[in-house]
Protein backbone atom coordinates (compact mmCIF):
# COMPACT_ATOMS: atom_id res chain seq x y z
CA UNK A 1 0.00 0.00 0.00
CA UNK A 2 1.67 3.47 -1.06
CA UNK A 3 0.72 6.01 2.24
CA UNK A 4 0.74 9.75 1.08
CA UNK A 5 1.28 12.16 3.88
CA UNK A 6 0.63 15.58 3.10
CA UNK A 7 1.49 18.85 5.65
CA UNK A 8 0.93 16.63 8.95
CA UNK A 9 0.68 18.83 12.32
CA UNK A 10 0.22 17.61 15.21
CA UNK A 11 0.05 19.99 18.24
CA UNK A 12 -0.01 19.07 21.99
CA UNK A 13 -1.96 21.00 24.28
CA UNK A 14 0.13 22.29 27.31
CA UNK A 15 -2.01 24.92 28.69
CA UNK A 16 -0.48 27.65 26.73
CA UNK A 17 0.15 27.59 23.04
CA UNK A 18 0.85 24.14 22.24
CA UNK A 19 4.07 22.26 21.66
CA UNK A 20 4.15 21.83 17.97
CA UNK A 21 5.67 17.80 17.35
CA UNK A 22 5.12 17.51 13.80
CA UNK A 23 5.46 20.90 11.65
CA UNK A 24 4.24 20.21 8.29
CA UNK A 25 5.80 16.49 7.14
CA UNK A 26 4.64 15.78 3.43
CA UNK A 27 6.51 12.29 2.29
CA UNK A 28 5.04 9.20 -0.17
CA UNK A 29 6.00 6.03 1.50
CA UNK A 30 5.91 3.34 -1.18
CA UNK A 31 4.34 0.58 -1.41
CA UNK A 32 6.57 -2.94 -0.38
CA UNK A 33 9.28 -0.83 0.51
CA UNK A 34 10.81 -0.45 4.04
CA UNK A 35 11.30 2.49 5.53
CA UNK A 36 12.88 4.22 8.46
CA UNK A 37 12.17 6.82 10.66
CA UNK A 38 15.49 8.17 11.85
CA UNK A 39 15.69 10.93 14.70
CA UNK A 40 16.75 12.35 17.77
CA UNK A 41 14.73 11.91 20.95
CA UNK A 42 11.43 13.89 20.60
CA UNK A 43 11.19 14.63 17.23
CA UNK A 44 8.14 13.25 16.43
CA UNK A 45 8.61 9.74 14.77
CA UNK A 46 6.65 7.31 17.23
CA UNK A 47 3.90 10.23 17.14
CA UNK A 48 4.32 10.06 12.94
CA UNK A 49 3.53 6.43 12.73
CA UNK A 50 0.89 6.83 15.22
CA UNK A 51 -0.68 8.94 13.14
CA UNK A 52 -0.40 6.87 10.16
CA UNK A 53 -1.55 3.80 12.35
CA UNK A 54 -5.12 5.18 13.53
CA UNK A 55 -4.06 5.70 16.90
CA UNK A 56 -3.82 9.39 17.36
CA UNK A 57 -5.59 12.46 15.27
CA UNK A 58 -3.22 14.70 13.65
CA UNK A 59 -3.99 18.64 14.41
CA UNK A 60 -4.03 18.93 10.31
CA UNK A 61 -3.22 17.39 7.72
CA UNK A 62 -4.34 14.43 5.10
CA UNK A 63 -2.82 10.89 4.90
CA UNK A 64 -3.97 8.97 2.05
CA UNK A 65 -3.48 4.86 1.95
CA UNK A 66 -4.21 3.58 -1.50
CA UNK A 67 -3.42 0.14 -3.30
CA UNK A 68 -1.01 1.08 -6.39
CA UNK A 69 -2.22 -2.15 -8.08
CA UNK A 70 -6.04 -0.95 -7.26
CA UNK A 71 -5.81 2.38 -8.49
CA UNK A 72 -9.63 2.88 -8.65
CA UNK A 73 -10.60 1.89 -4.54
CA UNK A 74 -11.13 4.04 -2.16
CA UNK A 75 -8.31 5.05 -0.14
CA UNK A 76 -8.18 3.19 3.14
CA UNK A 77 -9.10 5.31 6.37
CA UNK A 78 -5.28 5.40 8.91
CA UNK A 79 -5.33 2.11 10.69
CA UNK A 80 -7.21 0.59 8.80
CA UNK A 81 -4.97 -1.70 6.53
CA UNK A 82 -1.93 -1.28 9.20
CA UNK A 83 -0.78 -3.24 12.34
CA UNK A 84 1.48 -1.68 14.95
CA UNK A 85 4.22 -3.52 16.44
CA UNK A 86 5.54 -1.50 19.69
CA UNK A 87 8.50 -0.26 21.52
CA UNK A 88 6.96 -2.07 24.47
CA UNK A 89 5.12 -4.93 22.91
CA UNK A 90 2.36 -4.67 24.95
CA UNK A 91 1.78 -8.33 24.91
CA UNK A 92 -0.85 -9.25 27.50
CA UNK A 93 0.24 -11.07 30.54
CA UNK A 94 -2.66 -13.02 31.26
CA UNK A 95 -2.58 -15.08 27.88
CA UNK A 96 0.09 -17.41 27.31
CA UNK A 97 2.05 -17.12 23.68
CA UNK A 98 -0.75 -18.43 21.30
CA UNK A 99 -3.67 -16.66 23.04
CA UNK A 100 -1.51 -13.95 22.34
CA UNK A 101 -0.98 -14.42 18.79
CA UNK A 102 -4.06 -15.52 17.75
CA UNK A 103 -5.69 -11.88 20.16
CA UNK A 104 -6.85 -10.39 16.58
CA UNK A 105 -8.28 -13.37 15.12
CA UNK A 106 -10.16 -13.94 18.29
CA UNK A 107 -11.87 -10.54 18.42
CA UNK A 108 -12.87 -11.28 14.79
CA UNK A 109 -14.62 -14.46 15.75
CA UNK A 110 -12.43 -16.76 13.94
CA UNK A 111 -13.23 -20.54 15.54
CA UNK A 112 -9.91 -21.32 18.17
CA UNK A 113 -9.31 -24.11 15.96
CA UNK A 114 -8.74 -22.21 12.77
CA UNK A 115 -7.26 -19.22 14.83
CA UNK A 116 -4.66 -21.63 16.39
CA UNK A 117 -3.63 -23.46 13.17
CA UNK A 118 -2.63 -19.59 11.81
CA UNK A 119 -0.64 -19.01 14.83
CA UNK A 120 1.10 -21.79 15.12
CA UNK A 121 2.36 -20.79 11.46
CA UNK A 122 3.56 -17.89 12.35
CA UNK A 123 5.14 -18.66 15.68
CA UNK A 124 6.83 -21.37 13.49
CA UNK A 125 7.40 -18.35 10.55
CA UNK A 126 9.36 -16.16 13.54
CA UNK A 127 11.23 -19.41 14.90
CA UNK A 128 8.87 -19.56 18.17
CA UNK A 129 7.79 -23.91 17.47
CA UNK A 130 7.07 -25.24 21.00
CA UNK A 131 6.66 -22.47 23.13
CA UNK A 132 2.85 -21.88 22.21
CA UNK A 133 1.47 -22.32 25.47
CA UNK A 134 4.18 -20.67 27.33
CA UNK A 135 3.47 -17.40 29.41
CA UNK A 136 4.96 -14.69 28.15
CA UNK A 137 6.64 -13.73 31.42
CA UNK A 138 8.79 -16.78 30.55
CA UNK A 139 9.88 -15.68 27.62
CA UNK A 140 13.10 -13.67 27.32
CA UNK A 141 13.42 -10.78 25.74
CA UNK A 142 14.14 -11.60 21.77
CA UNK A 143 11.43 -14.33 22.25
CA UNK A 144 8.63 -12.24 23.44
CA UNK A 145 8.98 -9.42 20.03
CA UNK A 146 9.34 -12.52 18.08
CA UNK A 147 5.83 -13.04 19.94
CA UNK A 148 4.79 -9.78 19.06
CA UNK A 149 6.10 -9.81 15.55
CA UNK A 150 3.88 -13.06 15.08
CA UNK A 151 0.64 -11.37 16.82
CA UNK A 152 0.99 -8.09 14.48
CA UNK A 153 1.46 -10.24 11.11
CA UNK A 154 -1.06 -12.89 12.28
CA UNK A 155 -3.61 -10.05 11.12
CA UNK A 156 -2.17 -10.22 7.57
CA UNK A 157 -2.65 -6.09 6.86
CA UNK A 158 0.24 -4.85 3.93
CA UNK A 159 1.16 -2.38 6.30
CA UNK A 160 3.40 -2.53 9.15
CA UNK A 161 3.97 0.51 11.72
CA UNK A 162 7.26 -0.03 14.27
CA UNK A 163 7.62 1.81 16.65
CA UNK A 164 11.73 0.94 17.94
CA UNK A 165 10.47 -2.67 18.22
CA UNK A 166 14.33 -3.84 19.11
CA UNK A 167 15.49 -0.53 21.09
CA UNK A 168 15.21 -2.50 24.62
CA UNK A 169 17.07 -6.06 23.33
CA UNK A 170 20.89 -6.79 24.27
CA UNK A 171 23.17 -6.23 21.42
CA UNK A 172 23.54 -9.41 20.41
CA UNK A 173 20.06 -10.36 20.28
CA UNK A 174 18.79 -7.27 18.45
CA UNK A 175 21.24 -8.33 15.04
CA UNK A 176 19.66 -11.52 15.64
CA UNK A 177 16.17 -9.62 15.19
CA UNK A 178 17.13 -7.24 12.52
CA UNK A 179 18.37 -10.06 10.50
CA UNK A 180 14.60 -12.06 11.21
CA UNK A 181 13.06 -8.93 10.22
CA UNK A 182 15.37 -8.23 7.23
CA UNK A 183 14.54 -11.91 6.10
CA UNK A 184 10.58 -11.91 6.61
CA UNK A 185 10.32 -8.74 4.88
CA UNK A 186 12.10 -9.98 1.84
CA UNK A 187 9.65 -13.29 2.00
CA UNK A 188 6.38 -10.81 2.49
CA UNK A 189 7.17 -7.53 0.92
CA UNK A 190 5.12 -5.50 3.17
CA UNK A 191 4.98 -1.61 3.65
CA UNK A 192 6.51 -1.18 6.57
CA UNK A 193 7.37 1.98 8.47
CA UNK A 194 10.27 1.29 11.25
CA UNK A 195 11.19 4.56 13.95
CA UNK A 196 14.60 3.63 15.05
CA UNK A 197 17.37 6.15 16.91
CA UNK A 198 19.74 3.41 15.31
CA UNK A 199 21.70 4.37 12.35
CA UNK A 200 23.35 1.12 11.34
CA UNK A 201 19.87 -0.57 12.40
CA UNK A 202 18.17 2.01 9.71
CA UNK A 203 20.96 1.13 7.08
CA UNK A 204 20.71 -2.60 7.56
CA UNK A 205 17.49 -3.29 7.28
CA UNK A 206 15.65 0.20 5.61
CA UNK A 207 15.16 1.11 1.59
CA UNK A 208 15.14 4.59 2.55
CA UNK A 209 15.94 6.45 5.44
CA UNK A 210 13.66 9.68 6.56
CA UNK A 211 16.24 12.02 8.72
CA UNK A 212 13.93 13.71 10.89
CA UNK A 213 14.87 17.10 12.61
CA UNK A 214 14.64 17.77 16.20
CA UNK A 215 11.53 19.39 17.22
CA UNK A 216 9.20 20.60 15.66
CA UNK A 217 9.92 17.48 13.31
CA UNK A 218 10.36 18.17 9.74
CA UNK A 219 12.25 16.17 7.69
CA UNK A 220 16.07 16.75 7.06
CA UNK A 221 16.60 14.43 4.18
CA UNK A 222 15.60 11.26 2.24
CA UNK A 223 18.46 8.66 1.59
CA UNK A 224 17.91 5.84 -0.29
CA UNK A 225 19.80 2.78 0.66
CA UNK A 226 20.74 0.76 -2.61
CA UNK A 227 22.16 -1.96 -0.71
CA UNK A 228 21.70 -5.47 -2.56
CA UNK A 229 19.12 -8.11 -0.38
CA UNK A 230 19.33 -10.11 0.86
CA UNK A 231 21.28 -8.56 3.46
CA UNK A 232 22.85 -9.76 6.33
CA UNK A 233 24.78 -8.32 9.14
CA UNK A 234 28.50 -8.49 7.25
CA UNK A 235 27.25 -5.50 5.54
CA UNK A 236 28.22 -3.56 8.16
CA UNK A 237 31.98 -3.90 6.86
CA UNK A 238 31.40 -3.11 3.66
CA UNK A 239 32.28 0.75 2.53
CA UNK A 240 28.78 1.18 1.40
CA UNK A 241 27.88 0.77 4.16
CA UNK A 242 30.52 3.17 5.86
CA UNK A 243 29.86 6.35 3.85
CA UNK A 244 25.45 5.46 4.36
CA UNK A 245 26.57 5.89 8.03
CA UNK A 246 29.23 8.88 7.86
CA UNK A 247 26.50 10.52 5.72
CA UNK A 248 23.42 9.77 8.02
CA UNK A 249 25.65 10.74 11.05
CA UNK A 250 26.21 13.73 10.11
CA UNK A 251 23.16 14.88 9.41
CA UNK A 252 21.65 13.71 12.38
CA UNK A 253 24.72 15.21 14.44
CA UNK A 254 23.16 18.45 14.72
CA UNK A 255 19.62 17.76 15.43
CA UNK A 256 20.72 15.28 18.26
CA UNK A 257 22.57 18.74 20.00
CA UNK A 258 19.30 20.48 19.42
CA UNK A 259 16.88 18.22 20.78
CA UNK A 260 19.90 17.61 24.41
CA UNK A 261 19.40 21.85 24.13
CA UNK A 262 15.84 21.44 23.92
CA UNK A 263 15.39 18.61 27.27
CA UNK A 264 17.76 21.07 28.80
CA UNK A 265 16.06 23.85 28.75
CA UNK A 266 12.88 22.07 29.43
CA UNK A 267 14.39 21.42 32.69
CA UNK A 268 16.01 24.86 33.79
CA UNK B 1 25.89 -23.12 50.26
CA UNK B 2 24.83 -22.69 53.82
CA UNK B 3 27.58 -20.52 54.83
CA UNK B 4 25.57 -17.16 55.98
CA UNK B 5 28.13 -14.68 53.39
CA UNK B 6 27.72 -15.93 49.98
CA UNK B 7 24.93 -19.05 49.86
CA UNK B 8 21.69 -18.15 48.61
CA UNK B 9 19.53 -20.26 51.49
CA UNK B 10 19.58 -18.99 54.91
CA UNK B 11 21.78 -21.41 57.10
CA UNK B 12 19.72 -24.53 58.80
CA UNK B 13 20.02 -22.56 61.89
CA UNK B 14 18.68 -19.20 60.65
CA UNK B 15 15.09 -21.43 59.20
CA UNK B 16 14.89 -22.99 62.40
CA UNK B 17 14.82 -19.49 64.25
CA UNK B 18 11.33 -18.43 63.63
CA UNK B 19 9.70 -21.95 65.15
CA UNK B 20 12.82 -22.02 68.47
CA UNK B 21 11.47 -18.27 69.30
CA UNK B 22 8.13 -19.91 69.75
CA UNK B 23 9.04 -22.79 71.63
CA UNK B 24 11.41 -20.91 73.92
CA UNK B 25 8.52 -18.58 74.40
CA UNK B 26 6.22 -20.86 75.50
CA UNK B 27 8.72 -22.79 77.78
CA UNK B 28 9.12 -19.85 79.38
CA UNK B 29 5.49 -18.80 79.74
CA UNK B 30 5.30 -22.72 81.43
CA UNK B 31 7.86 -21.90 83.65
CA UNK B 32 6.78 -18.68 84.68
CA UNK B 33 3.43 -20.21 85.25
CA UNK B 34 4.60 -23.16 87.42
CA UNK B 35 7.16 -21.19 89.77
CA UNK B 36 5.01 -18.37 90.50
CA UNK B 37 1.98 -20.77 90.79
CA UNK B 38 -0.39 -18.20 88.95
CA UNK B 39 -4.47 -18.94 89.12
CA UNK B 40 -5.15 -20.97 85.61
CA UNK B 41 -8.40 -18.00 86.10
CA UNK B 42 -5.68 -15.34 85.67
CA UNK B 43 -3.15 -17.06 83.02
CA UNK B 44 -3.19 -21.04 82.34
CA UNK B 45 -0.16 -22.83 81.22
CA UNK B 46 0.65 -24.05 77.95
CA UNK B 47 0.41 -27.41 78.64
CA UNK B 48 -3.06 -26.89 80.57
CA UNK B 49 -4.22 -25.04 77.20
CA UNK B 50 -3.24 -27.73 74.93
CA UNK B 51 -4.89 -30.33 77.14
CA UNK B 52 -8.26 -28.03 76.71
CA UNK B 53 -7.56 -27.58 72.88
CA UNK B 54 -7.56 -31.76 72.60
CA UNK B 55 -10.57 -32.15 74.40
CA UNK B 56 -12.37 -29.28 72.81
CA UNK B 57 -11.45 -31.40 69.57
CA UNK B 58 -12.21 -34.65 70.80
CA UNK B 59 -15.95 -33.32 72.22
CA UNK B 60 -16.75 -31.63 68.90
CA UNK B 61 -17.84 -28.19 69.82
CA UNK B 62 -14.49 -26.48 68.52
CA UNK B 63 -14.87 -28.34 65.19
CA UNK B 64 -18.58 -27.51 65.41
CA UNK B 65 -18.38 -23.82 66.24
CA UNK B 66 -15.21 -23.06 63.71
CA UNK B 67 -17.57 -24.61 60.57
CA UNK B 68 -20.42 -22.48 61.78
CA UNK B 69 -17.97 -19.22 61.58
CA UNK B 70 -16.42 -20.33 58.40
CA UNK B 71 -19.75 -20.64 56.70
CA UNK B 72 -20.80 -17.47 57.62
CA UNK B 73 -17.36 -16.10 56.91
CA UNK B 74 -17.70 -18.15 53.10
CA UNK B 75 -21.22 -16.06 52.87
CA UNK B 76 -20.66 -12.70 53.57
CA UNK B 77 -17.07 -12.95 51.45
CA UNK B 78 -18.88 -14.35 48.86
CA UNK B 79 -21.71 -11.23 49.03
CA UNK B 80 -19.89 -8.97 49.02
CA UNK B 81 -16.84 -10.40 46.50
CA UNK B 82 -19.83 -10.64 44.00
CA UNK B 83 -21.24 -6.95 44.83
CA UNK B 84 -17.73 -5.15 45.03
CA UNK B 85 -16.31 -6.95 42.20
CA UNK B 86 -19.91 -6.06 39.79
CA UNK B 87 -20.16 -2.30 40.99
CA UNK B 88 -16.27 -1.82 40.74
CA UNK B 89 -16.16 -3.05 36.78
CA UNK B 90 -19.57 -1.36 36.04
CA UNK B 91 -17.87 2.28 37.85
CA UNK B 92 -14.49 1.53 35.82
CA UNK B 93 -16.55 0.98 32.70
CA UNK B 94 -18.96 3.75 32.64
CA UNK B 95 -18.54 7.12 33.74
CA UNK B 96 -21.73 8.14 34.85
CA UNK B 97 -22.02 5.15 36.67
CA UNK B 98 -19.33 6.18 38.64
CA UNK B 99 -20.44 9.47 39.09
CA UNK B 100 -23.54 8.15 40.44
CA UNK B 101 -21.99 5.63 42.91
CA UNK B 102 -18.69 7.82 43.81
CA UNK B 103 -20.39 9.68 46.56
CA UNK B 104 -21.74 7.15 48.18
CA UNK B 105 -18.28 5.06 48.77
CA UNK B 106 -16.17 8.86 49.67
CA UNK B 107 -19.20 9.43 51.88
CA UNK B 108 -19.68 5.62 53.83
CA UNK B 109 -16.10 4.21 53.37
CA UNK B 110 -14.46 5.96 56.15
CA UNK B 111 -17.37 5.19 58.28
CA UNK B 112 -16.29 2.54 61.06
CA UNK B 113 -19.08 -0.40 59.19
CA UNK B 114 -18.51 -1.67 62.93
CA UNK B 115 -20.43 1.55 64.18
CA UNK B 116 -23.96 0.06 62.19
CA UNK B 117 -24.48 -2.49 64.54
CA UNK B 118 -27.51 -1.26 66.61
CA UNK B 119 -28.81 0.17 63.18
CA UNK B 120 -29.08 -3.46 61.74
CA UNK B 121 -29.78 -5.14 64.80
CA UNK B 122 -33.04 -3.32 64.92
CA UNK B 123 -33.85 -3.62 61.37
CA UNK B 124 -32.44 -7.30 60.63
CA UNK B 125 -32.46 -8.89 64.20
CA UNK B 126 -29.82 -10.65 65.65
CA UNK B 127 -30.08 -13.50 63.77
CA UNK B 128 -27.96 -14.52 60.30
CA UNK B 129 -29.28 -12.04 58.26
CA UNK B 130 -27.10 -9.29 60.44
CA UNK B 131 -23.93 -11.09 60.73
CA UNK B 132 -24.03 -11.44 56.97
CA UNK B 133 -24.99 -7.96 56.30
CA UNK B 134 -22.31 -6.30 58.23
CA UNK B 135 -19.79 -8.53 57.41
CA UNK B 136 -20.44 -8.13 53.95
CA UNK B 137 -20.99 -4.20 54.25
CA UNK B 138 -17.51 -4.39 55.17
CA UNK B 139 -15.86 -6.35 53.49
CA UNK B 140 -17.56 -4.67 49.92
CA UNK B 141 -15.53 -1.52 50.45
CA UNK B 142 -11.99 -2.65 49.98
CA UNK B 143 -13.13 -4.90 47.21
CA UNK B 144 -15.01 -2.42 45.27
CA UNK B 145 -12.39 0.38 45.49
CA UNK B 146 -9.65 -1.80 44.58
CA UNK B 147 -11.63 -3.43 41.47
CA UNK B 148 -12.16 -0.11 40.66
CA UNK B 149 -8.98 1.78 40.69
CA UNK B 150 -7.50 -2.04 38.79
CA UNK B 151 -9.78 -0.92 36.03
CA UNK B 152 -8.84 2.79 35.76
CA UNK B 153 -5.20 1.99 36.20
CA UNK B 154 -5.21 -0.36 33.02
CA UNK B 155 -2.55 0.38 30.88
CA UNK B 156 -3.44 2.74 27.91
CA UNK B 157 -0.81 0.95 25.73
CA UNK B 158 -2.63 -2.54 25.82
CA UNK B 159 -6.22 -0.36 25.28
CA UNK B 160 -4.57 0.85 22.26
CA UNK B 161 -3.09 -2.51 21.21
CA UNK B 162 -6.23 -3.80 21.44
CA UNK B 163 -8.10 -1.71 19.35
CA UNK B 164 -5.40 -1.77 16.93
CA UNK B 165 -5.79 -5.70 16.09
CA UNK B 166 -9.51 -5.43 15.58
CA UNK B 167 -11.29 -5.08 19.61
CA UNK B 168 -14.50 -3.02 19.56
CA UNK B 169 -15.44 -1.29 22.90
CA UNK B 170 -16.89 -4.02 24.54
CA UNK B 171 -14.13 -6.47 23.79
CA UNK B 172 -11.66 -4.20 24.89
CA UNK B 173 -13.84 -3.90 28.26
CA UNK B 174 -14.12 -7.61 28.58
CA UNK B 175 -10.97 -9.19 27.59
CA UNK B 176 -8.43 -6.27 28.36
CA UNK B 177 -9.23 -3.87 31.11
CA UNK B 178 -10.79 -6.64 33.42
CA UNK B 179 -8.56 -8.98 33.09
CA UNK B 180 -5.61 -6.68 33.31
CA UNK B 181 -7.34 -5.36 36.42
CA UNK B 182 -7.32 -8.76 38.16
CA UNK B 183 -4.61 -8.47 40.57
CA UNK B 184 -6.15 -5.08 42.28
CA UNK B 185 -9.59 -7.50 42.49
CA UNK B 186 -7.31 -9.88 43.89
CA UNK B 187 -5.89 -7.50 46.05
CA UNK B 188 -8.85 -6.23 47.08
CA UNK B 189 -10.42 -9.97 48.04
CA UNK B 190 -7.74 -10.59 50.08
CA UNK B 191 -8.24 -7.51 52.19
CA UNK B 192 -11.91 -7.93 51.99
CA UNK B 193 -11.35 -11.76 53.72
CA UNK B 194 -9.54 -10.26 55.86
CA UNK B 195 -12.08 -7.85 56.94
CA UNK B 196 -14.66 -10.68 56.78
CA UNK B 197 -13.37 -12.82 59.47
CA UNK B 198 -13.16 -9.67 61.72
CA UNK B 199 -16.37 -8.63 61.80
CA UNK B 200 -18.61 -12.29 61.76
CA UNK B 201 -16.27 -13.15 64.80
CA UNK B 202 -17.48 -9.50 66.23
CA UNK B 203 -21.12 -9.65 65.44
CA UNK B 204 -21.03 -13.21 66.72
CA UNK B 205 -19.74 -11.41 70.14
CA UNK B 206 -21.95 -8.33 69.98
CA UNK B 207 -25.57 -9.44 69.67
CA UNK B 208 -25.58 -12.79 66.98
CA UNK B 209 -28.55 -14.45 68.88
CA UNK B 210 -28.01 -18.27 67.37
CA UNK B 211 -25.64 -18.74 70.05
CA UNK B 212 -22.89 -20.66 67.78
CA UNK B 213 -19.42 -19.47 66.48
CA UNK B 214 -16.31 -18.56 67.32
CA UNK B 215 -17.35 -15.47 69.16
CA UNK B 216 -19.94 -16.67 70.66
CA UNK B 217 -18.09 -19.53 71.96
CA UNK B 218 -15.36 -16.93 73.48
CA UNK B 219 -17.82 -14.63 74.79
CA UNK B 220 -19.27 -17.21 76.88
CA UNK B 221 -16.05 -18.73 78.11
CA UNK B 222 -15.02 -15.10 78.91
CA UNK B 223 -18.08 -14.73 80.98
CA UNK B 224 -18.00 -17.69 83.05
CA UNK B 225 -13.60 -17.10 83.08
CA UNK B 226 -12.79 -20.57 81.57
CA UNK B 227 -9.55 -18.88 81.28
CA UNK B 228 -8.12 -22.37 79.25
CA UNK B 229 -10.71 -22.32 76.73
CA UNK B 230 -10.40 -18.73 75.66
CA UNK B 231 -6.96 -19.12 75.00
CA UNK B 232 -7.61 -22.84 73.41
CA UNK B 233 -10.39 -20.82 70.97
CA UNK B 234 -7.81 -18.00 70.56
CA UNK B 235 -5.34 -20.33 69.15
CA UNK B 236 -7.63 -22.31 66.88
CA UNK B 237 -9.13 -18.64 65.52
CA UNK B 238 -5.45 -17.87 64.58
CA UNK B 239 -4.66 -20.67 62.93
CA UNK B 240 -7.56 -21.07 61.04
CA UNK B 241 -7.92 -17.43 59.91
CA UNK B 242 -4.37 -17.88 58.69
CA UNK B 243 -5.45 -21.39 57.05
CA UNK B 244 -8.24 -19.06 55.21
CA UNK B 245 -5.89 -16.79 54.05
CA UNK B 246 -3.25 -19.01 52.40
CA UNK B 247 -5.96 -20.84 50.97
CA UNK B 248 -7.05 -17.80 49.02
CA UNK B 249 -3.38 -16.92 47.71
CA UNK B 250 -2.84 -20.55 46.73
CA UNK B 251 -6.61 -19.98 44.82
CA UNK B 252 -5.41 -16.66 43.78
CA UNK B 253 -1.95 -18.70 42.00
CA UNK B 254 -3.81 -21.52 40.91
CA UNK B 255 -6.65 -19.20 38.70
CA UNK B 256 -4.03 -16.21 37.42
CA UNK B 257 -0.65 -17.27 37.92
CA UNK B 258 0.58 -14.17 35.93
CA UNK B 259 -1.27 -11.82 38.33
CA UNK B 260 0.60 -13.26 41.81
CA UNK B 261 4.08 -11.65 41.83
CA UNK B 262 6.60 -14.18 42.73
CA UNK B 263 8.57 -13.85 46.16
Amino acid sequence: MDIVIEKLVQVWDDGRDGVRALDGISHHFRSGRLTCLLGPSGCGKSTLVQIVGGIEQATSGLIRITDPNNPTAPAARAGERSIMMWQNLNLFPWRNVIDNVAFGLEMDGVARQQRYSRAKELLATVGLKNFEYKMCSQLSGGMRQRVALARALIMDQPILLMDEPFAALDAQTKIIMQEELTRIFEKMRKTILFVTHAIDEAILIGDEVVVMTARPGRIKEIIAIDLPRPRTQELVNSPEFGRLYDRILHLIRQEVLDAMRQQDEAVA
Amino acid sequence: MSNGRGGRRPSMWLRLLPALSIILFLLLWEMVVRLRGILPIVLPAPSSIFNYLVAMVADGSLPYHLAVTFARIIAGFLVAGFLGVLIGVLMGMSSIFSRIIDPWIAALYPLPKISLIPLLIIWLGTGEAYILTISAVTAFFPVVISTYAGIRQTDSGLVNTARDLGASEWQVQTKVVVPAAVPSIFAGLQLGMGVTIILVVAAEMIGGSNQSGMGYLLIRFGQVMETEKVFASLIALAVFGGVIIKLQSAMDRWIAPWAVKKS
